[in-house]
């Protein structure tokens, strides 16, 4: 019958103390039993660590170990070889459990120092000793926390090859498990798989479960990104190592058929030589909706790898909509309490699915979940908020659903606009890439965004130190100037100010630059007095777009720069001959204008931009027309488009021929 | 930096070293927020009459041969206002669609007939004859091939008399942005023709706006 004095014994103070005795079968017990306490109990690992429990237990480990390490056994002495071969495998377990799945864990053990004499212990006589060391180093190995094993230094190959070829399952698994954290350059996969490691990997794929699991991790880290790699292990024997593989996805064991997935999968991605037919594509996508079932980590980790199938590949989003993925993946986002990992997978998985094809999007739209993605906006975890972002940035890229304002409402937009404000960048650029295409918007003139506060969100955004916060907020602000009515660009360009404009302008990351210059191209298109924004503040915008077309190197920053020029070359006498002063401003005998550079280069887009310029410059209704044709003409210009009249982009040739057409009408001297 | 998975206006991925890959080509003057304005004929046994139409292009997805837009109709006399719709296009490629419409009640024969119609489509008949034209090579070509269906109206309900079960034949051309068309419906006079003409909207040139999805 459990004393009162007995509870009270196990509290963490008290075990510790006991730790400290010198009686080793109190030491024992009191490892063991806080081994049992804290197995599978993060709050427990959580008391013990900051009460200084893992020092403690690393320095019984040593004490122990250099016991055992000094001296004869006496038969006085067996007993206290018995106490010492048990302290070791407790405390080595104590750490073990402590590191497993808990940062701060491993954190405290790496601290402790005591990873060098658990290593050491792979090599001790006793195989419970040598099994609880792999067994915690293991542990150890599944965190990032972890630093990298240099397979490339001195001995380290040839001992990972020695724990390989170990006759315990537990240390060949730890060999296995370490080429899992550690192996990540193409260098590193090619010196592993020179060193043999394939042979035996493919051979723990016929070992026990924990073998095989460890087996398939560790391929996948060889194999990723390296078609080298994988045709030495797929091409031998008429293809039985894949086989081994394929074999493995029907296993009893979930997790196992997880990992064969996940390995198939890498090695579709990786080499287009394999795996590549349509029977294998819809068996992965089958066995992964399967596999979503499974009420543990398995189910948590299964929409991740759907993820990877079919991230990028039309194709396989194709199967998968076929496959009703999205019935499925939709009907698991009803499950109340979902674990953040698992809501987290599907709603990427759902973003993946409805990333390029408009049916998915109407398949997903008309499954009526959309309110639960908005719900995730507001979950206490960031990776779900984040996910619930990047799954509603996919539904909107639905051009149809934008152009009737479906998306523009208070129920999708108040979120995403509070979202704007979270503690981390991240979260507010993936709310930033949801409401850009939102605010793509024909019908409803955003009120509801305008009303909620959003573009001073946007614009406050537009300041972050963050570069991709202020990009993203640009382009958002981007697409809300497009098609505008005067009054909206008036309302977000007095909040923006002139200034501030020109200096995202010549921002120094030129994504930012091209974003900016971009709003200016959208702002002055549309009614003719929207214009006149460009002079504002004695022209400082204007100022700042000349400046970047001269310096740029980068085309995007190029183009958007020249359709400033070109819209602005659409408005009347004054507008253009403030577009040839920019042009020709710096232009003398040694420098010619920056648009000579962009006429000339190899990116089409930036042709035609330029070429688009002088149409407009040159465009006969216009008075001055003719004057500008001249010094265009002087300036070289005309001379260099008159050599792209055959050039091989259709639409850079035939605006060429309107230029050349247009300047044949002013008499056939200048053409 | 963000992902920028971009579907966008302009085919930011493309640049003359991957041409091959899409066609028709990309054009300016057939990118989004472009304006065009004309009539459209609507005649029938009793009278000949012309509407005036406006179209803007909202929305461009060259991969998938994809466009959509509004049409404005002014002077409609069934109705108060103009008449606004929301159309689709399928842009013949080779790729995503060809020239056989495949639906619609438009038999081949009723293709052939239609885009015969354009001067501009007559290298083509033979081999469309053959195949519906899936093996042409439209990428340098300086006209673009499209139907357009008018999906549902924007701002009329579907009791203001008018009807949009038919969808057009239409032609664009690269050089000017000129667009012809014909209205083909069953249930309709044929052959009513749409000429629309690229618009500068009042200005003295061409301006161009866009926007990028992420």
């Amino acid at each position: 019958m459990p004393t009162a004095s007995a509870a009270l014994a196990h509290r963490p103070m008290d075990l510790l103390n006991r730790l400290a005795s010198p009686d080793p079968d109190i030491k024992l017990k009191a490892l063991r039993e806080i081994k049992n306490q804290i197995i599978g109990n993060r709050t427990k690992k959580l008391a013990f660590l900051k009460l200084g429990a893992i020092p403690t237990v690393a320095s019984i480990l040593a004490e122990a170990d250099s016991q055992l390490a000094q001296g004869d056994v006496s038969i006085a002495d067996k007993n206290s070889n018995h106490y010492n071969y048990n302290i070791i495998i407790q405390s080595a377990a104590v750490l073990g459990s402590f590191a497993c799945g808990f940062d701060a864990g491993v954190r405290a053990v790496l601290d402790a120092g005591a990873f060098p004499y658990l290593v050491r212990l792979l090599s001790n006589p006793d195989e419970k000793v040598v099994d609880a060391s792999a067994r915690s180093i293991r542990m150890i190995y599944q965190s990032k926390l972890t630093p990298k094993y240099e397979f490339l230094k001195d001995k380290k190959m040839e001992f990972l090859i020695s724990l390989l070829n170990s006759e315990s399952e537990n240390v060949t698994g730890l060999g296995a498990s370490i080429i899992t954290h550690s192996c990540e350059t193409s260098l590193e996969q090619t010196s592993l798989c020179d060193a043999g490691v394939l042979h035996k990997l493919l051979s723990l794929l016929d070992g026990s479960l924990c073998q095989r699991d460890a087996s398939l991790e560790s391929l996948a880290a060889l194999f990723r990104n390296n078609p080298e790699v994988i045709s030495k292990f797929v091409g031998p024997e008429s293809g039985r190592a894949l086989g081994s593989i394929m074999g493995l996805t029907k296993d009893r064991n979930p997790r196992t058929r997880l990992l064969s997935c996940m390995c198939l999968i890498v090695i579709r991605n990786s080499s287009s030589c394999y795996l590549q037919d349509i029977g294998i594509k819809t068996k992965l996508v089958h066995l992964l909706l399967e596999l979503l079932d499974d009420p543990g980590q398995v189910g948590d980790e299964a929409p991740f790898v759907f993820s990877s199938l079919i991230m990028e590949k039309e194709d396989l989003q194709k199967l998968a909509f076929e496959a009703n993925a999205l019935d499925k993946f939709s009907n698991h986002l009803q499950n109340f309490r979902l674990h953040p990992k698992r809501f987290q997978g599907i709603l990427l998985a759902l973003a993946d699915i409805c990333s390029k094809l408009e049916s998915c999007r109407s398949r997903f739209l008309s499954l009526q979940v959309l309110n639960l993605v908005i719900d995730a906006l507001t979950h206490d975890s960031a990776d779900v908020r984040t996910a619930a972002c990047i799954c509603i940035r996919s539904v909107t890229r639905s051009i149809k659903n934008l152009c009737a304002g479906y998306f523009m409402n208070e129920v999708l937009v108040i979120p995403l606009v509070q979202l704007l404000n979270d503690p981390l960048a991240s979260v507010q650029v993936a709310a930033l890439g949801a409401l850009s295409n939102i605010l793509v918007d024909f019908t409803t003139g955003k009120s509801t965004f305008v009303q909620c506060g959003g573009v001073k969100q946007l614009i406050q955004l537009s300041k972050s130190m963050d570069s991709t916060v202020r990009l993203n907020a640009l382009w958002a602000l981007k697409n809300m100037v497009f098609l505008a009515d005067d009054r909206c660009k008036e309302g977000i360009f007095m909040e923006l100010t002139a200034s501030l404009l020109a200096s995202l302008i010549c921002d120094h990351d030129p994504f930012v630059q091209e974003q900016a210059l971009a709003f200016v191209r959208n702002l002055i298109e549309g009614s003719i007095s929207s214009v006149e924004f460009v002079f504002t503040e004695s022209g400082i915008i204007l100022d700042a777009v000349r400046k970047q077309l001269e310096n740029t190197s980068k085309a995007e920053v190029g183009i958007q720069g020249m359709y400033v020029l070109c819209n602005l070359a659409s408005g009347n006498e004054f507008h253009k001959e403030a577009v040839m002063q920019q042009l020709l401003s710096q232009v003398d005998n040694e420098t010619q204008s920056f648009i000579i550079k962009f006429l000339q280069s190899n990116d089409s887009r930036l042709r035609t931009a330029a070429v688009w310029a002088i149409v407009n410059l040159t465009f006969p209704s216009s008075p001055g027309a003719f004057c500008r044709l001249v010094k265009l003409r002087s300036a070289g210009i005309v001379p260099q488009i008159r050599n792209m009249v055959n050039d091989p982009c259709l639409d850079v040739k035939l605006r060429v021929r309107t230029v050349l057409g247009q300047a044949m009408t002013f008499g056939d001297g200048l053409s | 930096m963000p992902v920028r998975v971009v579907e966008t206006s302009a085919p930011t991925q493309i640049s003359g070293a991957h041409s091959g890959q899409i066609s028709p080509p990309f054009c300016t003057l057939l990118s989004v927020g472009q304006a065009f304005s004309g009539t459209q004929n609507v005649s029938s046994l009793q009278k000949d009459e012309a509407w005036r139409v406006n179209v803007r292009i909202q929305g461009c997805d060259l991969e998938h041969g994809y466009l959509c837009g509004t049409m404005e109709a002014l002077n409609v006399p069934m109705a108060d206002t103009p008449v606004v719709t929301f159309w689709e296009g399928e842009i013949v490629d080779g790729k995503n669609y060809s020239f056989f419409t495949g639906k619609w009640e438009a038999s081949s024969e009723d293709d052939i007939r239609h885009w015969t119609k354009f001067p501009s489509f007559s290298p083509f008949l033979c081999q469309v004859e053959v195949d519906g034209g899936k093996s042409l090579d439209l990428s340098n070509y300086p006209y673009i091939f499209m139907r357009w269906k008018e999906q549902y109206f924007v701002n009329v309900g579907t009791d203001c008399g008018l009807t949009i079960a038919g969808f057009y034949y239409v032609c664009f051309s690269c050089t000017d942005g000129s667009i012809s068309g014909f209205y083909y419906d069953p249930n309709s006079s044929p052959f009513q023709k749409l000429e629309l003409k690229s618009t500068n909207e009042g200005r003295s040139g061409f301006s161009f706006s866009s926007y990028e999805l992420q």
